[in-house]
């Protein structure tokens, strides 16, 4: 039978850093990703020659971006891979190198998420296959359209999702590395500029730049390397599917259910025991989708936790502690990655003014086009 | 309407189904496992992996019940055009998703409908609408609440 990661070798995340999240600027993608690197170097304590394998997720730099940056570390000829999955880019990277470490073929390994705005043609317009109007449906009518059948659905109105916006430019406004470092009231989400439905400016994520790096290590090499314990969490699962025939307009929803149970399975965990959450919050309606999925609440249920504080930073369960996607920032590549910092950083108690206190167990999800699905669970040991 | 063009023959027909004579067809397909899809392919069935002859074309009826709507209001227009021959869309315009009545569920355009009564569940049937720039009658399905 086939194996779990926790049938394997124990995996750690030793290592965590960020450039911001931001607007496109004239930075070179290299200086955006050696610094989030550099930063994960220093915070695992470990050299870049230390470093065997790396893992680059990224969507829309084109091709080989890798080592026309990983080079200015000092070219040391070890193995590189670029990973694109779309928006679960670095989430997928994430995942394999997680495996190459957990299989023994590595002891230390680099992920690294990458990217700056840009025109990429999505692959299903080359298919042949021709659509009636995809040309005029681009993701926020999607989720445009989602709101709308939830909303009437579960009798919820376009205040109440805005909610989500208001929890998560909240946290984000505490997170240096967010691209939105603003608090914004109800009434500013609502009165923004309307995109599609009842979804505002404020409520769809942006995507700018920026870049975000972790250093995945086995026990054996923190020990060689002198890599604090106290500060590594383990990774206890790693999740990933892909759509199915038949699920259509809610394929992130129902993959989402099946991808983030098959990992709580995996860590032998049960949705209530997750203390933080960091969830593909695009826009605002996937977080209502998504925490419904994971089992945490009943379908429609999950405003009234929204509205009592169950998914704020210190309730039940802190749901994008960092800001998510709609206060963080969706740079596609750096997106997935940047999750399994926030949660190893919270997981250690050095989140700061975002500390989730106690936090001892987190789970990252994501979702791409196509649809796709990653979910990793990690634990503090 | 016989002097009229439509912009995607390959995907709709101006005829109806006998189900639903008055409404433009959609170019679904069957495959022999069951599964109806659309727009209609030979590549490969999405349920059970056949190919080739075990899927073949069906006209699905142009009546289905709508799932959900919303209005765009920023819409980027693709520039330069890829068809000057067609109106770019314009913002504002209405999206629908309609699950149709032989089982698929799409999403396009809607027309003549006003959003604010619009309510999931309610009857959607196509309609062909004039999207030519010039003298060239050309004609692009559409759905809007029947009648």
């Amino acid at each position: 039978m086939a194996k779990t990661l926790k049938d394997l070798r124990s995996v750690y995340v030793v290592g965590v850093g960020w450039h911001r999240y931001q607007p496109l600027s004239d930075t070179p993608y290299v200086m955006l990703g050696l610094p989030a690197i550099r930063s994960a170097l220093a915070d695992a304590g470990i050299s870049w020659t230390d470093v065997e394998s790396s893992y680059v997720g990224t969507g829309l730099l084109g091709m080989a971006a890798g080592r026309a940056m990983l080079k200015h570390l000092g070219a040391t000829g070890r193995p590189l891979v670029h990973i694109e999955n779309a928006s679960a880019s670095g989430s997928a990277a994430f995942r394999h190198a997680c495996i190459e470490i957990a299989s023994g073929i590595a002891d230390v390994s680099l992920v690294v998420g990458i990217d700056k705005p840009g025109v990429v043609q999505r692959a299903f317009t080359k298919t042949g296959i021709g659509n009636l109007a995809d040309d005029a449906i681009v993701p926020f009518t999607h989720f445009a359209l989602l709101t709308n059948e939830y909303a009437h659905r579960h009798g919820v109105t376009p205040q109440d999702v805005a909610l989500v916006a208001v929890k998560n430019l909240r946290n984000g406004a505490l997170n240096p590395h967010a691209h939105r470092q603003q608090e914004r009231t109800l009434d500013e989400i609502l009165g923004g500029k309307p995109v599609a439905g009842t979804l505002t400016a404020l409520q769809c994520c942006p995507v700018g730049e920026g870049a975000a790096a972790v250093i995945v290590a086995s026990e054996e090499a923190m020990m060689r390397l002198g890599v604090d314990p106290a500060r590594a969490v383990r990774v206890t699962a790693a999740a990933a599917a892909s759509e199915r025939a038949g699920s259509q307009a809610t394929a992130d929803a129902a993959i989402t259910k099946d991808t983030i149970a098959d990992a709580l399975n995996q860590a032998q965990l049960a949705p209530k025991a997750v203390d933080v959450l960091e969830l593909h919050d695009a826009f605002t309606i996937e977080e209502l989708h998504y925490v419904e999925a994971m089992g945490i609440c009943k379908p429609g249920e999950a405003i009234h936790l929204l509205k009592e504080g169950a998914f704020d930073i210190g309730g039940q369960c802190a749901v994008s502690p960092s800001g998510g996607l709609i206060a963080m920032g969706h740079p596609i590549g750096p997106t997935g990655v940047g999750q399994i910092g926030e949660i190893t950083l919270q997981l250690r108690g050095d989140a700061g003014r975002r500390q989730h206190k106690g936090a001892k167990i987190g789970l990252a999800h994501m979702v791409g086009l196509g649809a796709v699905c990653y979910v990793h669970v990690l634990q503090r040991p | 309407m016989s002097q009229s063009e439509l912009l995607k023959p390959a995907l709709y027909d101006e005829q109806g189904t006998a189900a639903a004579p008055g409404h433009p067809a959609l170019n679904g397909g069957q495959c022999v496992c069951g599964h109806v899809f659309f727009p209609m392919q030979t590549y490969g069935c999405e349920v059970c992996g056949r190919r080739g002859e075990a899927l073949q074309p069906v006209h699905l009826s142009g009546r289905g019940k709508l799932v959900a709507s919303a209005t765009v209001h920023i819409h980027a227009a693709r520039t330069p055009a890829l068809n000057t021959d067609v109106k770019p869309h314009a913002a504002p315009f209405t999206i629908g998703s309609i699950v149709l009545e032989d089982g698929p569920t799409v999403r396009t355009l809607l027309v003549g409908v006003d959003e604010k009564t619009l309510k999931p569940g309610q009857a959607m049937v196509t309609t062909l609408v004039a999207v030519g720039t010039g003298a060239k009658p050309i004609l692009d399905l559409r759905f809007t609440a029947a009648s």
